[in-house]
C-alpha cells in the first residue's frame, strides 16, 4: 500500500515558532525558531545550561513554553504525539531493582506497545546490544555503559519516528559508543528523525545532517555544517613546526590557538605574512588555511563576550 | 487512561512481588505469633523455686492462720492444672494460668523487744539466700482503730517479685477482716452478705418491630461493642499507614534515581500520579483482604462472627480507599517537592500530626459516640475515615445524614487533596536544587 502524501506540516518532525521559557526570572529559552525536517537528525549544541535542556523539555511537551508555538509529528502543543518519541535524558533512569527485562517492558507499555511486539523488540534490542545474557539480571547489577545500552534501548524500543537523545555518549567507551553510534545511524537509516545533544564537537560533525547551537537561551547557529563553516569564512590556519603552540602564541598577531598536540590551529588575519614570519624563525612542517571546525566555532561563540557572539546577537541567530 | 492503569499495574506488582510487602504481610501475624509463643515459653521458664520466708507475728495470733492458707495454696498447686474460664458470648474458653511458686512460711520466735536486732538477723539471712523475705506483723494489727503497730512489714531484697506480697496483703486482709468482725460480735457471712456489690448488667434498647412486635433489650455484648470497633478502626488504621507513606519513597526514589523524566515524557504527570495513588490502593486492598480474611475466619472458627454486622466490611473498604487517597496524595506530594530523604522529614510531621488526628481522638469518641465532639472530628475530613468508621461500628450507630455527610465532605477533600498534589508533582517531580518548603508548595500550586 502507498503511504498518502505527505503534506507540508508532516514534513517537519519539528517545528518551534518563537519559542520563550522562563523560569522565575532566568530565561532559559528565548524566542527560539526551530525546523526539524523529517528523516534527519540534527545536532543540539551548547555550553552547560544554554537550554539545550529546555528546548528539549519543551518539544516533549514536559515543559509547556510561556509564549510560541510548538509543534511535534503534526500534533500542536499537545502531548498527543508522545508515544511516537522516543527520548533518552541526560541523566540516566533505570529501577534498580527491576530486571532489564521488566525495566524495558514498563517502558515499551508506557509508549503503548502489546506485549507480543514488547516481548519481540526487548529480545531484538538486546541481542543487538550483546546483552542478551543480562535480561533478567537486576539493572543494580550492570555497569554504567551496560545500563546507558538499557536505556538507549528503552528510548527506541517502540520504534519512534522521532528519538531525540540528550547527550548519549557521554561516560561511554570507544567499544559501547561504536555500538549506540552504529544503532543511531540504523535509525536514521530507515527514516526515524534524530535529534541528539551532544559536547563532542566530532561526533555532532560526523553525524548531523543539521547543526543547532544555542547559547544563553538563544539561538546562535542553524544550517548544514557546510553552511555554517560558509558564514565563518576561510579563516583558520593549522600549523604543525618545531616550536609548538609556546611559539606559536608568541607572535604577534596570533589569536585562539588550539593545541591539537602535533599540530596547532589559530587564527591570524594575515595567513601569508604569519608564514612568512614562521619560516624565519622556525622549520615550518605543515601550513594550512583552512575553515574553522566545529569545535573551534562552538569555542568562538561560547567564549564570554566573543565578536562572533555579538554579532549572533545582533543578527538575532545564526544561518 | 490505559497509561493509569499501566502504571498502577506495574506499581501493584512491583510492591506485592517485593520482600518488603511479604515481609509487611507476615510481620503482623509473625509477631503475633511470636509474642505469644515467648509468653508461653516464659511461662514454662518462671522461675518457681518455693519462696520461704520468715514471719515474725507480734499480734501473736496471725502465723497459724497464714502458715494454714499457705499449705492449702501450696496443695493447689502440686495438685496442678490450674485455668480461670474466660466467657464469650455462647461459649466459655479456659485460659491455663501461668505456674505459680510456693511460698514457705517459718515462724521467727523473737525472746527480746530489741526489733531492730531480728530487723538485722532476719535481713542477715535473706542475703545469705535461706530466706526470700520476710514480715513483720505489727502487734496492734487486729486492733480496728489502733493506728500504731498496725500494719505488716514486708522486707525483700527482691522487690520486683509481686506474687508473694500480694498474696500476703489479700490473706492477712481477709484473716484480720474475719477476726475483727469476730471481736465486735457481728457475724461476718452476714456482712458480706450485706455489703454485696450491685451488679450492672449492661444492656442495649427494647424495640417495636413492623408488626407490632416488642423485642425486649438485649444483653451487651462486648466483643461487638468493643473489641470489633476499635479493632476494626486500629486495622484500618494500620492497613493504610502501611501503605500511604511507602509513595513518598517511591517518588523521591524515582526523582533521585531520574526515573520520573523518562516516566513524564511517555505519561501526562497526572495520569503517573493516579497511577501510583491506584496502584498504592491496590496494594493496601490485598493486604487488607488478607488481614480481614483472616481475622473474620478466626472469628468464624469461635462462633463469633455474628457479632460483625456485614456492613461494617463495607464501610471498611471504602474508608480504606478514601484515606488512601487523600494520605496518599499527601505523601506524593512531599516526595516531589523533596529532593532527598532528609528533605522529607522536616515536611512529614505536620502531615504526620493531621494523619495522627484520628487515632489521637478515638478514645473520647469511643466513649461518647453521639457527642458534639465525636460528631464534630468525625466530620473533620482527614479523620473521618477512621473515627466515622469507629462511630458506625459502635452500634446504634450515627444518623445517616452523618455518615452521608461525613463521606460527601471526605469525597471532596480528598479531590482537593488529588487536585493540589497533582499541581506539586507537576513541578515538583523535575525541579532540583530548591530547598522545599510549604511556602514553596503552595506557590505551585496557585501558578498556573
Amino acid at each position: 500500500m502507498t503511504p498518502p502524501p505527505l503534506t507540508q506540516t508532516q514534513r517537519t518532525a519539528v517545528r518551534l515558532t518563537n519559542v520563550t521559557k522562563t523560569f522565575g526570572t532566568h530565561t532559559a529559552v528565548n524566542q527560539i525558531s526551530l525546523a526539524v525536517p523529517i528523516g534527519c537528525t540534527y545536532g543540539f549544541i551548547g555550553p552547560n545550561g544554554s537550554g539545550k535542556t529546555t528546548t528539549i523539555r519543551t518539544i516533549l511537551h514536559i515543559f509547556h513554553p510561556d509564549s510560541g508555538e510548538v509543534e511535534v509529528l503534526g500534533e500542536r502543543s499537545t502531548r498527543a504525539a508522545n508515544d511516537r518519541i522516543g527520548y533518552l535524558p541526560e541523566e540516566r533512569g533505570l529501577y534498580k531493582k527491576m530486571t532489564v527485562r521488566r525495566v524495558l517492558a514498563y517502558y515499551a507499555t508506557l509508549k503503548g506497545m502489546n506485549r507480543a511486539d514488547t516481548a519481540q523488540g526487548i529480545t531484538h534490542w538486546l541481542a543487538k546490544m550483546g546483552l542478551t545474557e543480562w535480561a533478567d539480571k537486576k539493572v543494580e547489577a550492570l555497569s554504567k555503559g551496560m545500563a546507558q545500552k538499557i536505556q538507549f534501548i528503552a528510548a527506541v524500543i517502540a520504534k519512534p519516528e522521532l528519538l531525540i537523545l540528550d547527550e548519549p555518549f557521554s561516560g561511554l567507551d570507544p567499544l559501547n559508543l561504536e555500538v549506540i553510534r552504529a544503532a543511531i545511524l540504523e535509525l536514521r537509516a530507515a527514516g526515524t528523525t534524530v535529534i541528539f545533544s551532544t559536547h563532542d564537537m566530532a561526533m555532532a560533525e560526523t553525524m548531523c545532517d543539521f547543526i543547532f547551537m544555542i547559547y544563553r537561551g538563544k539561538k546562535v547557529l542553524d544550517g548544514t555544517l557546510a553552511s555554517i563553516q560558509q558564514s565563518f569564512g576561510e579563516d583558520t590556519i593549522r600549523v604543525s613546526c618545531a616550536g609548538g603552540a609556546d611559539l606559536l602564541r608568541s607572535l604577534p598577531g596570533v589569536e585562539l590557538v588550539r593545541d591539537l598536540g602535533q599540530s596547532q590551529e589559530l587564527r591570524h588575519a594575515d595567513s601569508q605574512s604569519l608564514l612568512r614570519d614562521l619560516a624565519t624563525r622556525t622549520t615550518v612542517r605543515h601550513f594550512e588555511v583552512c575553515k574553522p571546525s566545529l569545535h573551534d566555532i562552538f569555542i568562538r561563540i561560547a567564549k564570554p563576550d566573543s565578536q562572533e557572539m555579538q554579532a549572533a546577537k545582533t543578527t538575532g541567530g545564526g544561518s | 487512561m490505559n497509561k493509569i492503569w499501566r502504571v498502577a499495574a506495574t506499581e501493584y506488582l512491583n510492591a506485592v512481588r517485593s520482600k518488603a510487602f511479604i515481609i509487611g504481610v507476615l510481620a503482623v501475624p509473625v509477631i503475633m505469633a511470636i509474642s505469644i509463643g515467648a509468653q508461653f515459653y516464659a511461662q514454662k521458664k518462671t522461675d518457681v523455686t518455693p519462696r520461704r520466708f520468715a514471719v515474725l507475728d507480734r499480734s501473736g495470733q496471725l502465723y497459724a492462720p497464714l502458715a494454714a492458707k499457705a499449705k492449702a495454696r501450696n496443695d493447689a498447686i502440686r495438685a496442678g492444672g490450674q485455668s480461670v474460664a474466660v466467657p464469650l458470648p455462647g461459649q466459655s474458653l479456659k485460659v491455663d494460668l501461668p505456674p505459680q511458686a510456693e511460698f514457705v512460711p517459718e515462724e521467727f520466735k523473737f525472746a527480746s523487744d530489741d526489733l531492730k536486732a531480728a530487723e538485722l538477723q532476719l535481713s542477715e539471712r535473706v542475703r545469705r539466700k535461706e530466706l526470700f523475705a520476710f514480715i513483720i506483723i505489727g502487734p496492734n494489727l487486729l486492733d480496728a482503730r489502733a493506728t500504731n503497730g498496725a500494719d505488716v512489714l514486708y522486707h525483700t531484697q527482691t522487690p520486683t517479685y509481686q506474687d508473694l506480697p500480694a498474696w500476703l496483703e489479700s490473706t492477712l486482709s481477709a484473716e484480720v477482716r474475719e477476726r475483727r468482725f469476730t471481736a465486735a460480735g457481728v457475724d461476718s457471712r452476714q456482712v458480706r452478705e450485706l455489703s454485696r456489690g450491685v451488679p450492672v448488667q449492661r444492656l442495649g434498647l427494647a424495640e417495636r418491630k413492623a408488626t407490632g412486635e416488642v423485642v425486649q433489650a438485649k444483653r451487651e455484648n462486648r466483643i461487638a461493642t468493643m473489641l470489633v470497633p476499635v479493632g476494626g478502626m486500629v486495622l484500618l488504621y494500620l492497613v493504610v499507614m502501611t501503605s500511604a507513606p511507602a509513595l513518598l519513597n517511591t517518588v523521591l526514589e524515582e526523582k533521585m534515581q531520574k526515573i520520573s523524566e523518562v516516566l513524564i515524557a511517555s505519561v501526562p504527570p497526572f495520569q503517573l500520579m493516579l497511577g501510583k495513588l491506584l496502584g498504592t490502593v491496590l496494594v493496601s486492598l490485598t493486604l487488607s483482604a488478607l488481614y480481614v480474611g483472616s481475622l473474620t475466619w478466626v472469628l468464624w472458627q469461635f462462633g463469633q462472627l455474628g457479632n460483625v454486622p456485614g456492613q461494617l466490611f463495607a464501610w471498611f473498604f471504602l474508608f480504606q480507599v478514601l484515606a488512601l487517597l487523600m494520605y496518599g496524595s499527601m505523601f506524593i506530594a512531599i516526595g516531589a517537592a523533596c529532593n532527598e530523604i532528609r528533605d522529607a522529614q522536616s515536611l512529614m510531621f505536620p502531615v504526620m500530626m493531621v494523619v495522627m488526628v484520628p487515632y489521637l481522638m478515638f478514645i473520647p469518641v469511643m466513649q461518647s459516640p453521639a457527642s458534639p465532639f465525636s460528631r464534630g472530628v468525625s466530620l473533620f475530613p482527614p479523620a473521618t475515615p477512621m473515627l466515622m468508621f469507629l462511630r458506625i461500628a459502635i452500634p446504634p450507630g450515627p444518623a445517616w445524614w452523618e455518615v452521608a455527610l461525613g463521606v460527601v465532605l471526605t469525597v471532596v477533600f480528598m479531590l482537593g487533596c488529588v487536585w493540589a498534589s497533582a499541581k506539586i508533582f507537576r513541578i515538583g517531580i523535575l525541579s532540583q536544587g530548591q530547598a522545599p518548603s510549604f511556602a514553596r508548595m503552595i506557590k505551585w500550586v496557585v501558578s498556573k
